[in-house]
């Protein structure tokens, strides 16, 4: 009896563990920024799914009552397309928009985030329309059997991304010059002025990679999950909570910050209920910003 | 509640300046009488619920330092009350002012997670409250058993004998018992204290301001009156669901209403608010775009124009004449 | 007492030239003029909230002069940014031992030659810091926030000169420091000089100040008092212009 428990007990955890790979691609590109400039971007969420969309543009050719010849490329081969875009307005959003609005006031870059969200969002669905799309390949359709428990294979993908992806961006911000003054930019402004490092630039290339980041995670994102011009929402508060229990700014401590999540919450649908799941999701965010707001492995 | 302790109000200064307002206001009250139009009356309608909550929303975000992202709670929780007290079979107007206790009650409660956090942490702590709550009442049933039309919706009932002229009274009230609140609040010494906290919380607390306790207050005051602000607007709309009563659009319009107009000033959400109804009436017709359209007005302002109207005018002559004349009696 | 010159060439290479600077509406810096020659040690003196640190970030373009300029091997540099100022060969090493803490020594020594002229020379820099300061090879692994404070400060100095300076500008190493640390510090500053590095550094201690220096000069709530050689100060003018007695 007990072993059959346990036994069912691997599904939601092996899920969880996977999934969590999925919400760390996601919450990563938060994290960098978060850590460099102290700026929570709202409209990340809503950038991420700009990637899905891309992706989908991308794989369908198709805009609402329009269809474009099917280009038919593959969701990550597509991301050899969507990531330099994302890269180039990520820089650029960075450059002309926030970089102002850090000097206006406290609320400015908060607020024109919202702005730039609620602008997403709007256009995700003039062009798409509010209906719920999805990134369906033929490897995402399987599921593999991982002791005792049936996993998407989406799952799996994501949790690879998440770990290659990390490791990358774990390794430029140790190895390269660029990385290591994004780095000391967060640790110290002024100090790394003091070395010669153009700080404004600094923060614009780390927001291009964030935006780069996104645009990885909106394809896994799109593979795995169903998605609408609104689910920017949802994965911005699945990120942030990733990051609060991660710890800031760390790339390895996100990377378990979203396994914990993924865990938590598929853990919480086994035993509570499926349906409400998001809804876990989100009481287990606001529990960690009520008892530890510093996250698992913040100082 | 000590609150009244803290809030002295001199009667005579508040009296000064009063006549032109209420003229007005005696003037706005018998305009259904009257037979002034209906779009007249809806504009309105709509301006005073929308003030209410600015207001609110200005009071929190504006002058305590608590950007706060979770308006559509406190208005949907008002609604949804307001849905239940009537199916319950009770009278609406029990259900309009358990809507605000009830908005109110569930401000106390999230306060104990959110509270902790500062800043930027407050904004996505107080974001993801409506989004719960979306999940929560879409889920849950509170009374009765069918569905109506599919979905997690109600019919508010017993309010089919409910006249627009008294909808329209019920706005008008709350509209301008939130613009008194406002007026009493910031020159009492809660509205000084949450000044200071506004400005610097730490120091604030290092001079003997009970943090936590201020910006509790105005939470709740703020939930309160959005509570009974959003009851009433579901009364005027008859069926309240969950995706529309927690959506974000709330969150936009008082946002963009209050930085048009000027955050942190006390006229701002007034201006502010008239030029948002004016905008949701041209852009009723185009839907599609209407967030859009908001969104880009509200980057746009923030970029140029970051004090909004009243803030650009505090800094021009003419709008301080202007001023001492209307106020003259 | 006084030193010694041993500068052959008079060459200016920083002028400041009469600057007021302000925090917001609080001036903090009164119509300052000061000057500091090729090869020179100079030092800036004064008690605090004197405005030395103000000088010395007015200097790095941390914080710019609303009235005046500052000119830097002929070139007017006020309005710069810190950056562009660090690649012309002012590197400043700031109060407060700001190291990154976070990375290892070896990372903030690296990061110390961030701008492009420096990035050449990396190797050679790096080896000249180690033989300044040998602690910092033997710990270059380390977190920079697991050393001493003695060695922080090395690390500053060191990451300071990464940067392939030509004027370095010094803002209290001293603070916290026991006296043979900082007899250590002082004697890698002169070592530095000798390789042709000019320097400006602020400090408290009088007597330090005046016993490195070629020239120094006093400051007293934002003005300068007094600017001399060295070798040319009377204890007297000294305690009247730090003092006011």
């Amino acid at each position: 009896m007990a072993l059959e428990f346990l036994g069912n007990l691997a599904t939601p955890i092996i899920m969880g563990l996977l999934l969590g790979g999925l919400y760390a691609l996601i919450a990563l590109g938060l994290s960098l920024v978060f850590g460099v400039m102290k700026l929570i971007n709202v409209a990340h969420g809503d950038l991420v799914v700009f990637g899905t969309y891309v992706a989908f543009f991308l794989m369908t050719g198709t805009v609402t009552n329009h269809e474009f010849a099917i280009l038919g490329i593959d969701p990550i081969l597509s991301l050899i397309i969507s990531i330099p875009l994302l890269f180039i307005i990520g820089f650029a959003i960075q450059k002309y928009l926030l970089s102002r609005a850090f000097g206006i006031s406290m609320e400015a870059p908060l607020i024109i985030a919202f702005g730039i969200s609620l602008i997403l969002q709007n256009t995700y669905q003039i062009f798409w329309s509010p209906m719920s799309r999805g990134l369906t390949t033929s490897y995402t359709l399987g599921g593999f059997n991982f002791v005792g428990a049936v996993v998407p294979i989406a799952y799996l993908l994501d949790f690879i991304a998440a770990l290659v992806v990390t490791l990358f961006l774990r390794e430029f911000l140790r190895r390269t010059y660029l990385g290591k003054a994004i780095a000391a930019a967060s640790q110290d402004k002024r100090g790394a002025q003091l070395m010669g490092i153009n700080t404004g630039r600094v923060y614009a290339f780390a927001f291009a990679i964030a935006m780069a980041t996104a645009a990885v995670a909106g394809v896994f994102l799109g593979l795995t999950f169903p998605f609408t011009p609104t689910s920017g929402v949802s994965f911005l508060i699945i990120a942030f909570g990733v990051i609060i229990i991660g710890g800031l700014g760390s790339m390895l401590g996100t990377f378990i910050g979203g396994m914990v999540l993924g865990l938590a919450q598929t853990l919480a649908g086994y035993f509570l209920g499926a349906a409400a799941q998001m809804l876990f999701a989100y009481l287990i965010v606001l529990v960690v910003l009520a008892v530890r707001p510093q996250g698992i492995f913040g100082r | 509640m000590d609150v009244e302790r803290k809030m002295k109000i001199n009667i005579q200064r508040l009296g000064k300046g009063l006549l032109l307002p209420v003229v007005l206001l005696a003037v706005l009250a018998i305009f259904p009488i009257i037979g002034v139009p209906r779009s007249w009356l809806l504009y309105l309608f709509l301006f005073f619920t929308y003030l209410s909550m600015a207001n609110m929303w200005n009071l929190l975000a504006g002058y305590s330092g608590l950007m706060c992202l979770c308006p559509a709670a406190f208005i949907g929780l008002g609604g949804y009350t307001l849905a239940i007290v009537t199916w319950l079979g009770l009278p609406f107007y029990i259900g309009i002012i358990g809507g605000g206790v009830v908005a109110a009650a569930f401000a106390m409660l999230i306060s104990i997670p959110v509270f902790r956090l500062r800043g930027i942490y407050f904004a996505i702590g107080t974001l993801v409250v409506p989004e719960a709550l979306r999940i929560v009442f879409f889920l849950w049933r509170p009374v009765g058993g069918a569905l109506h039309g599919g979905g997690a919706g109600y019919m508010i009932k017993g309010i089919g004998g409910i006249t627009m002229t008294e909808i329209y009274w019920l706005t008008l009230a709350i509209g301008v018992v939130s613009i008194f609140l406002m007026r009493i609040i910031l020159r009492s010494r809660l509205g000084l204290g949450l000044a200071a906290i506004r400005d610097n919380d730490r120091a604030a607390a290092s001079s003997g301001v009970d943090v936590f306790r201020l910006k509790l207050y105005a939470f709740i005051i703020a939930a309160f009156v959005m509570g009974i602000a959003g009851a009433i607007f579901y009364v005027y709309q008859g069926y309240i669901e969950p995706s529309s009563a927690f959506n974000i659009r709330w969150l936009m319009t008082l946002m963009l209403a209050t930085v048009i107009g000027g955050m942190s000033t006390e006229e701002g959400p007034i201006v502010g608010t008239i030029i948002v109804v004016f905008l949701h009436f041209l852009l009723g017709r185009y839907a599609g775009i209407s967030l859009l359209i908001q969104g880009i007005i509200l980057v746009g302002i923030m970029l140029l124009v970051p004090q909004g109207i009243i803030g650009f005018l505090r800094k021009r002559r003419i709008y301080h004449s202007l001023l001492q004349l209307v106020t003259r009696w | 007492m006084g030193k010694q010159s041993q500068v052959k060439s008079q060459e200016t290479l920083l002028k400041i030239n009469k600057i007021d600077v302000f925090y917001g509406t609080f001036q903090a810096l009164w119509d300052v003029s000061l000057v500091v020659k090729l090869g020179e040690i100079v030092a800036l003196i004064g008690s605090n909230a004197s405005g030395k640190s103000t000088l010395i970030n007015a200097i790095s373009g941390v914080m710019h002069p609303a009235k005046g300029a500052i000119e830097f091997e002929g070139q007017d540099i006020s309005t710069l940014d810190p950056f562009q100022i660090v690649t012309l060969g002012i590197s400043q090493v700031p109060e407060g031992r700001r190291i990154f803490p976070e990375m290892s020594v070896l990372d903030n020594l690296i990061l110390g030659s961030y701008n492009q002229r420096a990035r050449s020379n990396k190797k050679q820099n790096l080896e000249r810091v180690y033989e300044h300061f040998p602690l910092l090879e033997k710990r270059k692994n380390q977190l920079a926030k697991t050393l001493s404070g003695g060695e922080q400060q090395m690390l500053v100095i060191g990451r300071g000169l990464m940067s392939d300076p030509k004027l370095m500008l010094l803002d209290e190493i001293s603070l916290g420091l026991a006296p043979i640390v900082i007899d250590e510090l002082y004697k890698a500053l002169r070592e530095i000089r000798a390789r042709g590095i000019t320097i400006l550094f602020v400090e408290q201690n009088v007597r330090r100040s005046l016993k490195e220096a070629d020239r120094a000069y006093i400051m007293k709530v934002g003005r300068i008092v007094l600017g001399k050689d060295v070798a040319q100060l009377r204890e007297e003018e000294i305690r009247k212009a730090y003092f006011g007695v």
